[in-house]
C-alpha cells in the first residue's frame, strides 16, 4: 500500500516542480543597484515607471551608491554575504573586477535567443560592455569627452562665439587671446582622477593602452610619448592652469575659464551652475589624428548577477527594457549622456525633437563613430594602475618632469603592477 | 552566611558590566582582532579565496614607494599640525585669560571650528584657497603678489593642509588650556609676585608651565593622535594628490581597501597606525607622566 510505484516515485518532482510555473507566471521582485543617483535617479524612477506599465508582473526595487566606486565595492561585499541584487549597473571600466571573480553572467544566449542588431544593439555598442571574454552587460549610458567653451569670453578675445577651434594648435592660440584680452584663463582638459582623459590622449594618437594579447603594456610606444608630449605642450603653450577636477569646474562656471574639456555626463549640472551668467557652449573634442584617433567612452551598464532563474529573466527582461530604444529616450532626456541603442539614434521619433531644442547635447552624440572602449587593466591591481597613471601625468602638469621621464616611470610602475605570465 | 551578599553584589555587578564587556569585545576588540588577522593574509574585496602570507604584507608595505611618501607626509603634517596648534592655543589661552573683557566672546569665536562639520568646512575652505576665485588669491593679487594653486600644487597643498588642520586644532586644545588655567589657583601667582618675582615671563615659567603639565600633557597627547588620523580634508580638498603629495596614513588605508579592494594590505596599513597610535599613548603614560608635576 505503502510503497511507492515508479511511476509516482516519477511524477513526485514534477508535482513538486509544478507551484513554479504558476510563480514565475505571477509576481517576481527583482532588485537593481545603481550608482550615481544625482546623475541617474530621475532616468531610472522614470523608466521603472513604464517598465511597470509594460510588465506588471515583475516588481523593481532599487538601491543606490553615490558612486561608481562605492557601487563596485558594494556588490564585492553583497557577493561575500550572498545579498547580491538581481541587476547591477557599473561603470564600464569596472566590469571586468566582476568577469574576473565570476559574478556577472554572459548575456551572449539572452541575445542570441532574442536577436541583437534588430532591437538595437550593434557591435560597436555591444563591444561597451564585453568583457573578460563574456557579454558581461548591456551599455545603458555612454559618455565621451567634449569641449565646453564660453562664448561670451570668446567674443571679448576677438574670437569667432560660434566656432570653437577644431585643432589643438589653434585651441593654444585661442586659449593665449582669452589670457591676454579677456583677462581669464585659457583652457583645461579635466585630467581628473582615473586615466580616462589618458587613454583620450593616447587613443586620440591611434595608440592602444596594451598589445592584442595584453601581455605587455602598449602605451609606452611613440603614441604614449605624443600623448604626454601634448600635455605637455598643453602647458608650455596653452598656459592650461593647475586647476584640478574640481577648481576647474568651478572656475569655468564661475565665467573664469574660457573652455574646459571634460565628460559630457556633467553636462546637466553645467548647464545647471551657468545658469544666464554667460552663453555657454559645446563642441567636439579638438582633434589630434582624424584618420585614426579615437575616443574612450565612460558610462554604465547593466550586469545580471541573479542567481536563481525565474529572477535572472525577471531582471533580463528589465535590463532589455532599460537599454531599448524607449528606455534609451527616456534616459537621455533626464540625464544628457549619449543614448546607447541604434534605434534610438536613427529613427527621429525618439529623440530627434529633443535634440533640436537641446543642441548643446548634440556634441557627444556627433563623436560617437569615433567612441572605443574604455580599457580595463587585468588583473587584481587594475583600479590601482590608473592611480599611477593619473600620477605620472601631473608631473608633467606641474612641469615637474619631461614627457619622457614621466612615460618611463609610469611604465615601469604599470608593469610591475600587471599580473605575472607564466 | 556573611558572604552571600558580597557575592550577590559581586554577580550583580559582573551582570551589570556585562552589556558594556560585550559590546567591547564585539565591537572593538574582535574587529580590532580580525584587522590584525587580516593583515597576514592576502584577502581582496570579493575574491573567492584568501591566503595566509605571513609578513608579505610587511615586506611590500617597505618597498611601496607610496607607503614611504604616505608615512612621511603624515609625519611632516604632525610636525606642522602638533607644534603650532599647541603652542598657539597656550599663547591665546593665556592671552584672552588674561583679557578684562570679552574672554566668552573670544573663546567662542576660536571654539566654532570644533563644532563645525569638517566636510562642510572642507568646502569652504576650497573656495577661499581657489586659484582664481578665491579670496585669498584675490588678496593676494591687490597687494601684488600671485598667490600659488594652494590645494592644487605639490608645492604647497601639504601646508594648506596642515593650516586647515592647526584652525581645526587649535580652538579645541584652546579650551583645554583655558581650563587648566583656571585651575591654577590665583594666590600661588600673588605669593610668586611677593617673592620677587616681577617678570610675567618669570611668573609663567615658574607657576603657571609645571601647574599645567598634565593638561599640556593631555593636549599633546591628543593632538598628535588627531593630527595622525586626519583624513577627511584630504578625501574631501585633494584625494592625496597631486602625485601623492597630500596622501596621509589613513587616505593610503582607505585607498588601497576600498578602491583597489585589496584589503589585507589595507589591514597592515592599518596596523602600522595602530602601532603609531599605541606608542603615542605608551609615551604618554611610561614617560611623560612621570615628569608631570602634579602640583
Amino acid at each position: 500500500m505503502t510503497t511507492l510505484s515508479r511511476r509516482a516515485a516519477l511524477a513526485l518532482p514534477a508535482a513538486l516542480a509544478a507551484p513554479a510555473i504558476p510563480r514565475a507566471q505571477g509576481s517576481v521582485e527583482i532588485t537593481v543597484h545603481y550608482a550615481q543617483p544625482h546623475i541617474f535617479k530621475a532616468s531610472y524612477d522614470a523608466i521603472i515607471e513604464a517598465f511597470a506599465r509594460r510588465e506588471p508582473s515583475i516588481r523593481v526595487s532599487t538601491i543606490t551608491s553615490p558612486n561608481y566606486e562605492e557601487g563596485a565595492q558594494l556588490i564585492l561585499r553583497q557577493a561575500a554575504t550572498n545579498q547580491l541584487p538581481d541587476l547591477t549597473y557599473q561603470g564600464f571600466n569596472r566590469l571586468r573586477i566582476f568577469t574576473e571573480r565570476r559574478l556577472a553572467l554572459d548575456l551572449a544566449p539572452y541575445l542570441a535567443r532574442e536577436g541583437a542588431a534588430e532591437n538595437g544593439y550593434t557591435p560597436a555598442i555591444l563591444g561597451l560592455a564585453a568583457a573578460g571574454g563574456i557579454q558581461a552587460g548591456l551599455a545603458y549610458a555612454a559618455s565621451n569627452p567634449i569641449t565646453y567653451w564660453n562664448a561670451d569670453l570668446a567674443r571679448r578675445a576677438g574670437q569667432d562665439p560660434e566656432r570653437f577651434p577644431t585643432r589643438w594648435e589653434e585651441v593654444f592660440a585661442w586659449a593665449r587671446a582669452v589670457r591676454e584680452r579677456a583677462e581669464a584663463d585659457g583652457f583645461y582638459l579635466n585630467v581628473g582622477g582615473d586615466d580616462w582623459m589618458f587613454q583620450a590622449l593616447v587613443f586620440g594618437h591611434g595608440g592602444r593602452m596594451m598589445n592584442a594579447d595584453e601581455t605587455d603594456i602598449a602605451f609606452d610606444g611613440p603614441e604614449g610619448l605624443a600623448a604626454l608630449t601634448l600635455l605637455d605642450r598643453m602647458v608650455k603653450e596653452g598656459g592650461m592652469p593647475n586647476l584640478g577636477v574640481q577648481g576647474s569646474q568651478q572656475a569655468f562656471v564661475a565665467g573664469r575659464l574660457g573652455a574646459t574639456m571634460r565628460s559630457t555626463a556633467v553636462l546637466r549640472n553645467i548647464i545647471g551652475a551657468v545658469g544666464r551668467n554667460f552663453a555657454l557652449r559645446t563642441s567636439a573634442m579638438p582633434v589630434i589624428d582624424a584618420e585614426r584617433g579615437r575616443l574612450p567612452t565612460g558610462g554604465a551598464a547593466g550586469m545580471i548577477t541573479a542567481r536563481d532563474e525565474t529572477k535572472r529573466e525577471a531582471a533580463w527582461r528589465f535590463l532589455r527594457f532599460s537599454t531599448s530604444a524607449e528606455g534609451t529616450a527616456i534616459m537621455v532626456i533626464n540625464t544628457g549622456y549619449v543614448p546607447m541603442n541604434q534605434i534610438a539614434i536613427d529613427d527621429d521619433r525618439h529623440l530627434g525633437a529633443f535634440y533640436r531644442e537641446n543642441p548643446l547635447f548634440l556634441a557627444a552624440v556627433r563623436q560617437l563613430p569615433i567612441s572605443v572602449p574604455w580599457y580595463a587593466f587585468p588583473g587584481p591591481n587594475g583600479v590601482r594602475i590608473t592611480q599611477a597613471i593619473v600620477n605620472h601625468q601631473q608631473r608633467i602638469i606641474e612641469q615637474r618632469a619631461t614627457p619622457a621621464e614621466a612615460l618611463r616611470d609610469m611604465a615601469a610602475e604599470v608593469r610591475r603592477m600587471l599580473p605575472r605570465r607564466a | 552566611m556573611r558572604g552571600r551578599p558580597g557575592r550577590a553584589e559581586a554577580l550583580a555587578g559582573i551582570l551589570l558590566s556585562l552589556p558594556a564587556g560585550l559590546s567591547y569585545l564585539l565591537l572593538l576588540l574582535m574587529p580590532t582582532l580580525a584587522a590584525v588577522l587580516l593583515a597576514f593574509t592576502d584577502y581582496e574585496l570579493g575574491a573567492p579565496t584568501i591566503a595566509w602570507i605571513g609578513l608579505g604584507n610587511f615586506e611590500e608595505l617597505l618597498e611601496d614607494p607610496g607607503f614611504r611618501v604616505s608615512l612621511r607626509n603624515t609625519l611632516v603634517y604632525v610636525g606642522i599640525v602638533a607644534p603650532v596648534s599647541i603652542a598657539g592655543a597656550l599663547g591665546l589661552a593665556l592671552l584672552i585669560e588674561s583679557a578684562a573683557r570679552g574672554r566668552t566672546l573670544f573663546r567662542a569665536v576660536f571654539f566654532l571650528p570644533v563644532v563645525s562639520l569638517p566636510v562642510a568646512m572642507a568646502t569652504a575652505w576650497q573656495y577661499l584657497l581657489h586659484p582664481t576665485i578665491g579670496p585669498v588669491n584675490a588678496f593676494l593679487r591687490d597687494i601684488g603678489l600671485s598667490g600659488p594653486a594652494w590645494l592644487t600644487s605639490s608645492d604647497t597643498v601639504l601646508l594648506s593642509l596642515a593650516f586647515i588642520g592647526i584652525w581645526e586644532a587649535i580652538g579645541f586644545n584652546l579650551v583645554l588650556f583655558m581650563a587648566g588655567l583656571t585651575a591654577i589657583p590665583r594666590e600661588l601667582h600673588h605669593a610668586a609676585e611677593v617673592d620677587g618675582v616681577p617678570s610675567a615671563w618669570e611668573r609663567f615659567r615658574l607657576v603657571t608651565w609645571p601647574l599645567l603639565g598634565p593638561t599640556t600633557l593631555f593636549v599633546v597627547t591628543i593632538t598628535l593622535i588627531r593630527a595622525v588620523r586626519t583624513f577627511d580634508s584630504v578625501a574631501v580638498l585633494t584625494q592625496g594628490g597631486p602625485n601623492r603629495a597630500s596622501e596621509v596614513l589613513l587616505y593610503t588605508m582607505y585607498t588601497e581597501g576600498f578602491t583597489f579592494f585589496r584589503l589585507g594590505y589595507s589591514a597592515a596599513i592599518t596596523l602600522v597606525f595602530l602601532v603609531i597610535v599605541l606608542a603615542l599613548m605608551l609615551l604618554q603614560t611610561r614617560v611623560l607622566d612621570r615628569r608631570v608635576h602634579y602640583g
